[in-house]
């Protein structure tokens, strides 16, 4: 769907800029999941749709460790939506998922 | 809106929509969901994507029998302790007055589980 592409470029964009090729680093990580889900809560809301959004970031560091995430939505399916996405440079996993709830 | 809210209770004031959906014995539970399915187990590769599953459909199954008039999105991440750093936020564009969130985090010997309910209230 055009949202959906829409969506994960806006994500995609926010975590080039906030984190880049930038190394794993304890003391500005947090920093940096604040940023992500905030610009792109801001990219959202300025599309100006009626919906109420939710952005979730998780940020790990690569050292072998295993990491599984999953959602569950109850909702109206014809017009609330998804999108997740797993980005990754040389030195962190990232995964940012935006929930649309339509008002 | 006043009508909307007086002596209705789906909706919160902003202070309280944490609170009730706390109230809804949220935390409680998604803790004793989480410990049903993985307490006292060891992190294992080929289990974890049906845990994690497990995890989320319990906990909005509880959630959905209570009956009130919200819709939820239920998350959870499981990470293999390992000594690597994970962090994780959220951020909400929604009505402060009527929606609300809740996160627990729950670990055992070999993994953590970080698991996040959020219910938005529908326009009756």
């Amino acid at each position: 769907m055009d949202d959906d592409q829409s969506a994960e470029e806006l994500i995609t964009e926010s975590l080039e800029a906030v984190i880049g090729r930038n190394p794993y680093e304890q003391k500005r990580v947090n920093q940096w999941v604040s940023s992500v889900v905030e610009q792109c809560l801001g990219q959202l809301s300025k599309l100006s749709k009626p919906f109420k959004y939710i952005v979730t970031c998780i940020i790990m560091q690569k050292n072998g460790a295993g990491l599984q995430s999953a959602s569950s939505c109850f909702w109206d399916n014809t017009t609330d939506g998804s999108c997740t996405v797993r980005w990754e440079n040389k030195h962190l996993y990232c995964i940012v998922s935006v929930f649309g709830l339509a008002i | 809106m006043e009508e909307y809210h007086s002596g209705d209770e789906v909706a919160f004031s902003p202070d309280d929509a944490s609170n009730v959906v706390k109230e809804l014995c949220l935390c409680v539970f998604i803790g004793q969901c989480i410990e049903g399915i993985v307490g006292g187990v060891d992190y294992s590769q080929n289990k974890v994507n049906q845990w994690t599953a497990s995890i989320v459909e319990h906990t909005l199954t509880q959630l959905v029998k209570q009956g009130k008039p919200f819709k939820y999105i239920v998350n959870c991440a499981v990470m293999q302790k390992s000594g690597a750093g994970l962090h994780t936020a959220n951020s909400c564009y929604w009505d402060t007055t009527t929606d609300g969130s809740c996160t627990v985090r729950w670990e055992n010997r070999t993994m953590y589980c970080v698991v996040s309910v959020f219910a938005v209230a529908i326009a009756l």
